[in-house]
């Protein structure tokens, strides 16, 4: 499904702010996989969902999806095969349209768009029920302007949205960090359900280590550009939050240690 | 009489204009300087080839099309080599300058002989009322003024339907998502610059049109007829939206075609009181800068009094 090989990208090289985002990542992911990312900050798990969409290119390395090589591809292009929540609840919807209007966008999501009506009743039709499936009452308000609702409800119908026409690959990038924890557990509770009913293939970063226990069938872990772990199968399932946070001490543990190592080094040989 | 009917057949020819403006201020946030020189290029455009007797809705379309590629030039240096789009817009106006020069081949091309939209408008008023005047809820008029102020309430009507219809289609809703949010519309996979690039083509083709007309309205066009013309623009913009509200798109078109004519109406009267036409971009330049500037002043001197 997705098979990413080798891929690497620095941002503002041979500057003082040379940042080496991704230095050398390979991933394969098989069809109706939901994969979680974990990381540190600045680890380049956000980085790394944002090269699969197409947000900037890759230096070096290969990206394939759904039998496609996507590498050199365009991000409205990519839109056609991934499906993308983001961080910031303002940033899946366009706040002063209506919530029946950013529906009729998605309906065309990675399609040619002509000169028919956005709000035809292919669109209408189904919108209504979808919409009343998310129990927030917003069924009754799809004229309202979407920038008059709040951050959970918003991230909800983006979620609604990315997944309105079956997406190749769901990205999700840290997209309940920015919510209140009942919104929060809303929209995970909607996603997991979302993904399990059509079997979406999924990428989704995060910090909640219980999110991450609890969801998906695989974890990844990023460490300065690199998958660190990659835990799968029964050792997923056995998983408990502790043990993820033991792997995130010995991160840290061995990052003290090099330092330390490299001072001393220093100090003898230099 | 004749200077009211003047005034609301100069506005009504305007709004086209201001629907332009409409489309890179309001739904692109751009402040589209391209508009001073297509003005003036869909009034060359369609002067030039009047003189060489082609038909006159050939020539206005001919206009229009000018325009339309002026605007996706912008839009092109624009999203394509990354430059601010008010330097984008001041390139191509300035550019425009000589292009229309060009067109032309000197400053000023009279249209006196030529057969224009006007002058049918005019013909046919004549002909339909069977005399040189009529007689419209009392008032004596002009048979000619009274079809030509028709004929421009429907072009503008036209011309504000057209707009209205083409952002509610599947390709429009993505251009005012392109101007509300770009990631948005991106991740959705419609390709932004190419729809900025389209949006400004479409501004910029009814501003020329607007240019067309007014050239065959006064009789003439000239290389200084677009100067202060964005302002112009803007300032029908607001006015609309002081009397329609943005609530609803169609509101808002119809306020900025009223802004328009009733933008035309004040300078009118206040030409007639003696105002300095000199001083007549100055004022239009202080009226936008106050209408920018007083909601966001009286919004804060609300909060101050709360405070207090």
């Amino acid at each position: 499904m997705l098979s990413i090989k080798a891929i690497r990208k620095t941002f503002n090289p041979d500057t003082v702010n040379e940042v080496r985002a991704l230095q050398g990542v390979d991933l394969t992911i098989e069809p109706g996989s939901f994969v979680i990312v974990l990381g540190m900050n600045g680890s380049g798990k956000s980085t790394l969902l944002n090269a699969v969409a197409g947000s900037f290119y890759v230096d070096e390395g290969t990206i394939n999806l759904a039998g496609h090589h996507v590498t050199k591809w365009p991000e409205h292009k990519r839109a056609k095969l991934i499906g993308r929540v983001f961080q910031n609840p303002f940033s899946g919807t366009a706040p002063t349209m209506s919530i029946a209007e950013n529906f009729a966008l998605a309906s065309k999501r990675g399609q040619a768009r002509g000169l028919g009506w956005a709000l035809s009743p292919q669109v209408m039709r189904p919108l209504r029920d979808r919409i009343a499936s998310l129990k927030m009452g917003l069924e009754d308000r799809l004229d309202n302007a979407i920038g008059s609702l709040s951050g959970g409800q918003r991230q909800a119908l983006t979620l609604l949205m990315a997944t309105w026409i079956k997406p190749e690959l769901l990205l999700l990038d840290e997209h309940t960090a920015a919510l209140d924890p009942k919104s929060a557990d809303q929209v995970i509770t909607l996603s997991d359900e979302v993904i399990q009913r059509d079997q979406l293939t999924t990428l989704m970063v995060t910090h909640s280590m219980q999110q991450a226990v609890s969801l998906g069938d695989r974890i990844i872990m990023m460490h300065r550009g690199r998958v660190l772990h990659d835990i799968r199968g029964a050792e997923k399932k056995r998983l408990r939050p502790e043990d993820l946070l033991d792997r995130f001490d010995e991160v840290r543990r061995r990052e003290q240690l090099d330092e330390s190592a490299a001072a001393m080094l220093n100090d003898l040989y230099i | 009489m004749t200077l009211l009917i003047g005034a609301l057949i100069i506005g009504l020819i305007l709004s086209l204009l201001a629907l332009g403006v409409l489309v890179s201020f309001r739904i692109f946030s751009m402040s589209d300087i391209t508009t001073d020189g297509s003005i003036t290029l869909g009034a060359s455009i369609a002067a030039v080839m009047l003189v060489k007797g082609v038909n006159p809705v050939l020539a206005t379309a001919a206009g229009a099309l000018g325009g339309a590629c002026a605007g996706a030039v912008t839009g092109i240096i624009h999203t394509k080599f990354k430059i601010n789009s008010l330097l984008s817009g001041i390139l191509v106006m300035t550019a425009l300058y000589s292009v229309n020069l060009h067109v032309m081949g000197r400053s000023n091309v009279p249209l006196m002989q030529a057969r224009t939209l006007a002058s049918y408008g005019e013909s046919t008023g004549e002909w339909l009322a069977n005399g040189k005047t009529v007689n419209v809820l009392g008032w004596t008029v002009a048979s000619a003024d009274a079809a030509l102020l028709v004929l421009t309430l429907l072009f503008a009507g036209l011309a504000g339907a057209a707009l209205f219809a083409f952002f509610r289609t599947q390709l429009g809703t993505a251009m005012r998502a392109t101007g509300d949010n770009p990631q948005m519309i991106r991740a959705l996979g419609s390709n932004v610059e190419l729809n900025i690039i389209l949006g400004l083509a479409l501004a910029n083709s009814f501003v020329a049109l607007s240019g067309a007309l007014l050239a065959q309205y006064q009789g003439f066009a000239d290389a200084q007829m677009g100067i202060g013309m964005v302002v112009w623009g803007l300032a029908s913009v607001i006015i609309g939206e002081a009397l329609t509200g943005t609530r609803s798109l169609g509101l808002t078109i119809v306020g900025t075609i009223m802004g328009s004519v009733l933008f035309r109406l004040l300078v009118a009267i206040a030409l007639r009181w003696g105002l300095n036409p000199n001083d007549l971009k100055l004022i239009t330049a202080l009226f936008v800068f106050a209408a920018l500037v007083l909601p966001g002043f009286l919004e804060r001197l609300k909060t101050r009094k709360h405070a207090a």
